[in-house]
């Protein structure tokens, strides 16, 4: 660890300063490195901050005497931290962000590199880790249904689109992400040929729902109070939003088969000034051991899968990294959406509101 | 005011010195709001809206933003609804708002407050909890739905949800207050001896009304119709949840393209569009309504041709009002028909408290959810709320922040509505707009570009930023409150004072400021609220770091609408409850 230190403090100071001034500098800036470094970590907040407290930053500071203090973040914090690289004002050290946001700012040159591969962390999902982000935690879009109200189990998102069989009241994203693939799923595009995604096909599977769609949400608050109010039947989303749902009692079924996955994680603003101790901080939280202390509050799956060798097999099936989960989905591809999010979401737009 | 046109169009040489030092009073009192605009709104939002002519991919010129807005009808159509819902809502919000508005300025003062109290409830609860209320009352198995069912009224539950009719109830239910605390300074103030007389001299109660009091009310009515319509324009969370995809509003996808796509190029493009339909409907409203009655001079009596429609237009509703009157007069019987108003009056507010009445239960339920009725009671979330540091140190900052908030921008609004009620400058309009500006601009992009200006001067997570970030969105409000309030203040008792010697600063305090109390009362309160309820500069200025009640409620929607939220808007409510009934015993006793 603290050779990465010392060689990341030389390389930002040798670009700015020049060597002879790394070299006076730099005893001095390890010192304070060691010494103790609070740094300010913006995570999702809500139930995740406890959470990460007790599986990360508890034994973080423990482990290196640092200190970390924990702010909620925003859904999508990308104009927060791109404010706060440009004007090199950073209230943040590290912060929580999801592939659509790293692939945003990381194009836009905004991330700091996190300093390791997955040579040094060989369990990890090999999709967790760039050279700028380290994937904590997988959540899943899935859909849900109330088991009270509908009789006959959904298993594909081929029954979720058949209206006829599966009567209920359906609710969908307001958002063509996921949206979009879960149409063409529905209309029997295999999952691994799902990208690059055939736009036509999805929209002309769609118009066929759309007058059964009763809530389109917007927010994911929202659908655990659609679920659990029952205010519709059958419902898409994120599984720890249903599970929430479930945990507190409402009869509902979460159906893994043909789900898209994506991973949030961990990153740097650029240029920040105590990116050494985030850098470590976020190597120490690659640990399986501390990704497994997060899924007993949350139902968020570990990127380690070596987390599993401690997780209770009664808490792996509500996860969606655990094994049996996991076969059945695919991940979403972000390239794929990064090049043509902007023109899909208008014409989706265009399409919702028509 | 009157006093520096009139001795300035006198030109006597020993009067000029005189009238340049009072012209430059006046127009000193606008300055500080215009200064502070400048820095902290114009500034800011001019840099991120120059964007929008610049390239997104790699700078230099570029219309291509404005381009992509032209090539498709979406933003065309998606504007459209904007205005259609914000101008439903300020129509609904007048209609339920002045029969309300009325009744209280009917009332006796100590009566008139404690009425005030119920109007001003729904400001107390944060507007993401009421919407949630909203959810549980109009939804399949909501509140509305389950008494309908079980009295067999109807068979399948009523459609009240994801629709115009659900944005509606959301949206109407938190302008009404708006609507009637603009209109009451204005009601009051009028002398009702007034319809008493034209009564005597023959007219019909009818004609009394519509004609004198109707008329003379009129100020407030277009202020509050303005600050409904403005503030409309820019809801998103409402349509959002109670709504459909009928219902998209702009702002939701102005957001979008900040905070998602980080495109700020066309995410400007989207704003100026919206800021210049705005501004060119505040131009027509003015045409039509006379509304620089409120930005300067009694312009109602410039348009000859437009006032006598308008007079007329009044006859009409008279003469309509006066036959309705006396068929129900005919039907009900007078007694009846004199309740009515009061009947009318408390429906109104029952709509306006319903949602808090069922936020307080909701409170004190053992769920894990926000349900009604709750399964159970505990106060497991009252005990979270009070046992966290994190929650009582973001009440404790919001109202301190608020208070500052509605402090400074209380003193500049009214100073800026003083300056322009007096001066007959014919900058007064654009002038007038600009303060009304904060309003249009979506907060988002307030927001960001306030957060590049206080990273250059140090006030990201701090106080003195939050304070100064909610004083920009809160001056809007103060302008146009007081300014209504000054269309009924008497410009000859400057003069008055003048004559007896008092100077323009004891005449501001122990004249003008005193008789438009009222007024600045409701500017304090809106300011107030507009900081307590406010989250997108929050969000960005506080950088989660001082974080205030709506930024600490929001990150606790994150995974789940939990109870807490419930139990801080209970606890708030009461707390706020509390204060307001002590204020009004001490100013009796005062």
């Amino acid at each position: 660890m603290s050779k990465t230190t010392l060689e990341t403090t030389r390389r930002g100071l040798l670009t700015a300063a020049g060597g002879l001034a790394a070299a006076i500098a730099a005893p001095g800036l390890i010192g304070r490195a060691a010494a103790a470094t609070q740094i300010t970590v913006a995570d999702p907040g809500g139930p995740f901050g406890p959470a990460f407290r007790k599986a990360f930053y508890d034994p973080f500071e423990k482990a290196t005497g640092n200190k970390v203090v924990n702010v909620a973040r925003e859904a999508e914090p990308t104009a927060q931290f791109k404010a706060m690289v440009e004007t090199k004002s950073y209230i943040w050290d590290v912060c929580t962000l999801t592939l659509s946001a790293r692939d945003i700012l990381a194009k836009q040159g905004l991330l700091e590199p996190i300093g390791f591969g997955r040579n040094e962390a060989p369990k990890l999902m090999p999709e967790a880790i760039s050279e700028n982000w380290m994937g904590t935690d997988v959540y899943s879009t899935v859909f849900a249904y109330r088991t009270d109200r509908v009789k006959t189990p959904l298993n594909s998102w081929a029954d979720f689109f058949d209206v006829e069989k599966f009567p209920g009241r359906r609710s969908m994203r307001k958002n063509p992400i996921d949206s979009l693939e879960q149409a063409l799923l529905a209309d029997g595009v295999p999952l691994d040929k799902l990208y690059p995604l055939d736009v036509e096909r999805a929209f002309k599977k769609l118009n066929a729902i759309k007058p059964h769609i009763a809530v389109w949400w917007t927010g994911g608050a929202q659908t655990t109070q659609l679920l659990q109010s029952g205010e519709v039947d059958i419902i898409t989303g994120w599984n720890a939003r249903f599970q929430a749902a479930i945990d507190g009692g409402t009869p509902a079924k979460i159906v893994w088969n043909q789900g898209l996955y994506s991973i949030e994680g961990w990153s740097i603003p650029k240029g920040c000034p105590r990116a050494d101790v985030a850098r470590a901080f976020i190597k120490f939280c690659s640990d399986p051991e501390r990704q497994a202390a997060i899924t007993e509050g949350l139902a968020y799956g570990p990127t380690n899968l070596d987390a599993y060798k401690t997780i209770p097999a009664k808490r792996a099936e509500d996860l969606p990294t655990s094994p049996n989960n996991l076969k059945k989905m695919a991940i979403a591809d972000e390239n794929w959406w990064s090049a043509n999010r902007a023109a899909v979401t208008e014409r989706f737009n265009s399409w919702i509101l028509s | 005011m009157s006093v520096a046109s009139s001795s300035s169009t006198e030109g006597a040489a020993p009067l000029a010195p005189r009238s340049a030092r009072v012209r430059l009073t006046a127009t000193w009192l606008v300055a500080p709001g215009l200064a502070f605009l400048a820095v902290f709104f114009l500034y800011p939002v001019a840099s991120l809206l120059f964007l929008s002519v610049t390239d997104p991919e790699g700078g230099g010129w570029s219309l291509r933003s404005f381009a992509r807005i032209a090539s498709t009808d979406v933003y065309l159509r998606v504007l459209g609804i904007t205005f259609r819902v914000a101008g439903s809502t300020a129509v609904l919000s007048l209609l339920i708002g002045y029969p309300l508005a009325y009744w209280i300025a009917s009332l006796s003062e100590a009566v008139r407050n404690r009425a005030l109290l119920f109007v001003v409830v729904p400001f107390w609860t944060s507007y993401l909890v009421k919407t949630f209320a909203w959810m549980l009352i109009l939804g399949r198995n909501g509140v509305i739905n389950k008494l309908l069912m079980g009295a067999h009224v109807v068979d399948g539950p009523l459609p009240l949800l994801q629709n115009e009719f659900g944005v509606m109830v959301g949206m109407v239910h938190s302008m009404v207050p708006l609507a009637v605390i603009t209109m009451l300074p204005v009601l009051t103030s009028i002398d009702r001896r007034l319809v008493s007389a034209a009564q005597t001299l023959g007219a019909s109660p009818s004609h009394a009304f519509w004609m004198v009091y109707f008329k003379l009310s009129l100020p407030g009515v277009t202020a509050a119709g303005l600050l409904v319509f403005i503030s409309s324009l820019g809801f998103f969370i409402v349509p959002a949840f109670l709504g459909g995809p009928q219902q998209t509003m702009l702002a939701q996808l102005i957001i979008t393209q900040i905070s998602e796509l980080l495109n700020w190029s066309f995410a400007g493009a989207l704003a100026v569009m919206m800021l210049a339909t705005a501004l060119a409907a505040f131009w027509i409203y003015d045409r039509v309504f006379g509304m620089s009655s409120i930005s300067g001079g009694a312009s109602v009596e410039t348009d000859g041709k437009l006032r006598r429609v308008g007079i007329e237009a009044l006859a009409l509703l008279a003469s309509a009002s006066e036959a309705l009157a006396a068929g129900a007069r005919a039907v009900l019987g007078r007694r009846v028909t004199a309740g009515l108003l009061p009947a009318a009056s408390w429906l109104i507010i029952a709509f306006l408290v319903l949602p808090t009445l069922l936020v307080i239960p909701i409170g004190f339920t053992s769920s894990e959810f926000l349900s009604f009725p709750p399964p159970g009671y505990s106060v497991r979330w009252f005990d979270t709320y009070f046992s966290s540091p994190l929650w009582i140190a973001a009440t404790l900052r919001s109202f301190g922040v608020a208070f500052a908030t509605a402090l400074v921008s209380t003193v500049i609004g009214a100073a800026a509505a003083i300056a322009l009620a007096g001066s007959r400058t014919r900058f007064g309009g654009a002038i007038f707009a600009f303060f009304l500006a904060p309003m249009i601009v979506p907060r988002v992009v307030i927001a960001v570009g306030m957060f590049y200006l206080f990273a250059r001067l140090g006030l990201v997570a701090t106080n003195t930023g939050l304070v100064i970030g909610h004083s920009v969105l809160a001056l809007p409000f103060t302008v146009v409150t007081v300014t209504a309030i000054l269309k009924t203040y008497d410009p000859r008792l400057d003069q008055a004072a003048a004559t007896l010697g008092a100077n323009r600063a004891r005449t501001l305090a122990y004249v003008t400021v005193p008789i438009i109390r009222g007024g600045l009362v409701a500017a304090f309160l809106f300011a107030f609220i507009t900081s307590f309820d406010e989250l997108t500069i929050a969000i960005f200025i506080s950088g989660g770091i001082a974080t205030t009640l709506p930024k600490q409620m929001w990150d606790d929607m994150i995974l789940q609408l939990n109870p807490t939220l419930a139990a801080v808007s209970t606890v708030v409510f009461v707390v706020v409850t509390a204060l307001l009934l002590v204020a009004q015993r001490l100013r009796r006793t005062a």
